[in-house]
């Protein structure tokens, strides 16, 4: 294993969505995500008014990697760490924080939503998720019972087996 | 070790085409891409030169279904092989759950294929990790070459006490492509199912 899987179900995950919702409207943005420093989505909301999100596994996979590699780049110039991350373009921007050392928060926003109020609402939702994350156990036993692997392997051969 | 959301009932596990360079990683995901169904595959994400040599990596999501409850997936992820790369190889081995090791079969690729697999040895010790406790399996591509490389020499340089299992491949056609993935991702799921 090389490190814990969060776990942020039940009450931890019902809390980090409502302090992304309460960000999202707070800043105006678009999308809000917690995502893990291996790229998969842990949570994620969208404002009702925001057209259709993109490809979230994409986006999440490249928020990851552009995180690991300005981390990388960091260290190579002698800081510990950036801690955080503005692209903007003519219309749509993104912020990613740091929420601890194991996620990332990622809000895309458009042209209504100054930067500085995105980072404003962005700082206070983190407070609150560092708690919850920090609070989360990591998964330790995981019990998928004894039929797990046949199942799997029984869709591995049917997926793959036909091709 | 993979991700398990709960809440969303999803089991996330990541898998990694390591080896030298041009030694058919970005193909076998290319082909994998061209031949699963739609409902099955995400969006490919290539991030590569001009030249289409990868420069950071390559993505490919796949949706085995669901597993005892659990939508169970997996991300297909490749590095970029050129030795000079490693900084960006190094991260993206962060949270392997299983490592596929293309080794090129062309006869004047057999150093690199050595010095590709003790770099992954030394990136992984990064992350505190063994070779050894990773799911691995090789996949000895190029298999089509007329001057390949006979599999039991490379695998004097690869895999000396056969530990791993190995797939022959040519990626380009795909001969080989899926049966290495499907091995590599048993070997996942067993390992999860165990943890």
């Amino acid at each position: 294993m090389i490190e814990p899987s969060l776990a942020l179900y039940g009450e931890a995950f019902s809390r980090v969505n409502g302090a992304l919702d309460v960000l999202l409207k707070g800043a105006h943005a678009r999308y809000a995500m917690v995502v893990d420093r291996k790229g998969f989505v842990l949570a994620h909301r969208e404002s009702l008014w925001a057209p259709k999100p993109p490809v979230l596994d994409s986006v999440a996979t490249l928020i990851a990697g552009n995180a690991a590699a300005t981390s990388a780049l960091a260290k190579l110039v002698g800081e510990p760490r950036f801690n955080e991350l503005v692209h903007q373009g003519d219309h749509i921007g993104l912020y990613v924080e740091e929420v601890t050392d194991q996620a990332l928060l990622a809000v895309v926003f458009d042209n209504t939503a100054p930067v500085g109020r995105v980072k404003l609402y962005v700082k206070k939702a983190i407070q609150e998720i560092e708690g919850i994350v920090e609070a989360a156990e990591p998964i330790r036993d995981v019990n998928l019972g004894p039929d797990f692997v046949s199942s799997a392997g029984a869709l591995l051969d049917d997926l793959f087996g036909r091709l | 070790m993979s991700t398990i959301n709960f809440a969303a009932r999803e089991i996330n596990c990541k898998i990694v085409y390591y080896g030298p360079g041009i030694a058919g990683k970005t193909t076998n995901l290319k082909y994998i891409y061209r031949q699963v169904p739609n409902n099955v595959k995400g969006e490919m994400v290539s991030l590569a030169t001009e030249d289409e040599r990868t420069l950071f990596f390559d993505f490919l999501p796949l949706d085995l279904g669901m597993v005892q409850g659990f939508k169970t997936r997996f991300h297909l992820y490749t590095v970029p092989g050129q030795v000079f790369y490693n900084a960006s190889r190094k991260l993206i081995l962060r949270g392997v759950d299983g490592i596929i090791f293309v080794a090129d079969s062309a006869p004047n690729r057999l150093r690199a294929n050595a010095e590709s697999l003790r770099n992954l040895r030394e990136n992984l010790v990064e992350y505190s990790l063994k070779l050894e406790n990773v799911p691995l399996v090789v996949q000895y591509n190029k298999r089509d070459l007329p001057d390949a490389l006979p599999v039991e020499m490379l695998r004097m340089v690869i895999d000396p006490t056969g530990e791993y299992q190995e797939f022959e491949a040519c990626a380009e056609t795909g001969k080989g492509v899926f049966e290495t993935l499907r091995a590599v991702s048993k070997l996942v799921l067993e390992r999860l199912a165990a943890s």
